[in-house]
């Protein structure tokens, strides 16, 4: 515990040196506020840009909040999602191969220690990053489409940071497993591409993670589904075996680290 | 004192280490000399528990976890370039053990030691290649392990710098058993009690640096002309066998002849004017030649 603790205070000092957790915050709280807002001033911003044909007239779709969260949950799941996991799947190749590693590994720590430090420092600035991304898309929801139940809200964020866990635990996976350029591309694929595959042909299955961040949204509307807690749980699941196979790729590998 | 026992490391038919046995006396100083390529990273690598053999054990007396008690520093360190020097080496002092409330007293006390005093607030991406070998060292002796593992801990060094950690290296070995390796064998001379000579994996000498001059060393005599042509005109006419350099003759000594008082009587006699007579012994660097065949 002790161990943890230590590598955990390194991975938070250098998050918060190289501005992680500035600019990752940053970019999906503009993820969470530019739906509800370019939505809601969608005919003002195509009136303002102007040269519309003459008597060219667009009828934009009543919004409910819940579209707007889903919309909002759709930016996360792309852009902000890619930096995410752009961003974990560096963190255990790249010291080894800058020889970083070689430093921390010679000591009598152990790997599961070093991959939880890594993993929670990794979930803490992701899911930082959602609740403020989600609390400035409410923020706007609010003002502009109608309030929405806190309880709810709270059960559909505390639900995305679920997903959150699941990412942060694949891409680290994948960092323990392979060099930075292939872990990078294998991280790409098995969360954002899967996604995409998930938005294709995911209507022939109910239960799967990658189906989580929509059922969270769901939440919202209070209605009743019954694929959501067996999502949650293959999620949780495949999260804690993605850790230990993270954690014994780490140890695997640990001699490719650079001397 | 430690043991390492037939210590190999087999990479497919490739054999980087092979049956690898020595034992490091407490408080003493032992040289890995060998050329590049032949093996030494990869066993240091296993001592330090980087790198799991594939045969073999190491042990340390009355240790059961090594890795408590070893202290490693790789050639080229590197580094997480925005901790401040103080900072990493208080966390190589807690990973290895240090209560917490001693760790950032003791850290700064092997940075004085280094030399590192007034820099260690500094971040160590600004560090230069001195530096980083110097905080390299802080980090490996900040839990006072009881064997310090150097791999190469000159070879990259200007002049200066070389100079600067030969000194440190020095006042370190009054305080831990040293294990370091090298191919610069001045280095070795200079600092070394044992020497291990590591080729192609194999282990194919070891020994004090006496015990192997003993063996190994041959003496001879060098006698300075003032001119090439005066060393060639004395080598034709020499009745030992003789090796010209420039302006200098070496004349092997096979079982005590000639004498000095038979060299010299042979030397008066020369209308040559004469710069210096001296009885030479091979360098570390001829002996390794000598041992290793080529």
């Amino acid at each position: 515990m002790r161990t943890f603790t230590i590598l955990l205070q390194k991975e938070f000092r250098e998050s918060w040196r190289s501005f992680k957790f500035l600019w990752m915050p940053l970019l999906f709280i503009f993820l969470g506020i530019s739906d509800p807002l370019t939505n809601y001033y969608m005919e003002d911003i195509l009136n303002a840009v102007g040269n519309l044909p003459e008597g060219f007239s667009v009828t934009l779709p009543e919004y409910a909040p819940i579209d707007i969260l889903k919309a909002s949950t759709g930016q996360f799941q792309s852009l902000g999602l890619i930096v995410l996991v752009i961003t974990v799947a560096g963190m255990i190749n790249r010291e080894r191969q800058s020889g970083t590693a070689t430093l921390i590994y010679v000591r009598p720590i152990s790997f599961m220690a070093l991959f939880m430090s890594k993993w929670t420092a990794a979930s803490a600035l992701g899911m930082i990053s959602a609740i403020l991304g989600y609390a400035g898309s409410l923020y706007y929801t609010s003002i502009l489409y109608g309030s929405v139940k806190f309880i709810v809200f709270m059960e559909m964020v505390m639900s995305y940071c679920v997903w959150i866990l699941f990412a942060s635990a694949v891409a680290l996976m994948f960092s323990a497993m392979f060099k930075t350029a292939l872990a990078t591309a294998c991280t790409i694929i098995a969360l954002p591409v899967a996604i995409m595959i998930e938005s294709l042909i995911g209507q022939y299955w109910h239960i799967s993670p990658w189906k989580l961040a929509d059922y969270s949204v769901q939440l919202i509307a209070e209605t009743n589904n019954e694929y959501y807690l067996k999502t949650l749980l293959l999620t949780i699941i495949l999260t804690v075996l993605a850790i230990i196979l993270g954690i014994l790729f780490t140890r695997k590998n640990a001699a490719a680290t650079k001397i | 004192m430690i043991t390492v026992e037939h210590l190999s490391k087999v990479y497919g038919t490739e054999k980087a280490v092979a049956d690898l046995s020595f034992t490091l006396e407490a408080g003493t100083s032992t040289a890995l000399i060998g050329p590049n390529g032949a093996g030494k990273t990869t066993a240091l690598s296993m001592l330090t528990g980087l790198l799991k053999p594939t045969n073999g054990s190491v042990r340390m007396e009355n240790v059961q976890d090594i890795r408590r008690e070893i202290g490693f520093l790789p050639q080229y360190p590197h580094f997480y370039p925005w901790l401040t020097a103080l900072e990493f080496t208080e966390m190589a002092a807690k990973l290895n053990g240090v209560p917490s409330r001693h760790a950032k007293k003791q850290a700064e006390s092997v940075l004085d030691f280094v030399g590192l005093k007034n820099d260690k607030f500094k971040k160590t991406a600004a560090f230069s290649g001195g530096m980083k070998q110097r905080l390299g060292i802080a980090q490996a002796i900040v839990h006072k392990p009881k064997l310090l593992v150097l791999d190469e801990p000159v070879s990259a060094l200007d002049p200066v710098g070389r100079r600067e950690m030969m000194i440190l290296l020095k006042q370190l070995q009054q305080q831990s058993t040293i294990l370091y390796s090298t191919h610069i064998l001045n280095d070795a001379e200079e600092m070394t009690g044992q020497l291990l000579f590591l080729q192609k994996g194999r282990l194919v000498e070891q020994g004090s640096l006496k015990d192997i001059r003993a063996k190994f060393d041959s003496f001879r005599y060098k006698v300075q002309f003032s001119s090439k042509g005066e060393a060639l005109h004395f080598a034709s006419q020499s009745p030992w066998p003789t090796a010209v350099e420039d302006c200098d003759v070496f004349i092997e000594i096979n079982e005590n002849v000639p004498t000095m008082q038979q060299l010299m009587s042979q030397l008066i006699g020369l209308p040559f004017s004469i710069e210096k007579v001296e009885r030479v012994t091979m360098t570390l660097e001829e002996i390794f030649m000598k041992v290793v065949g080529q």
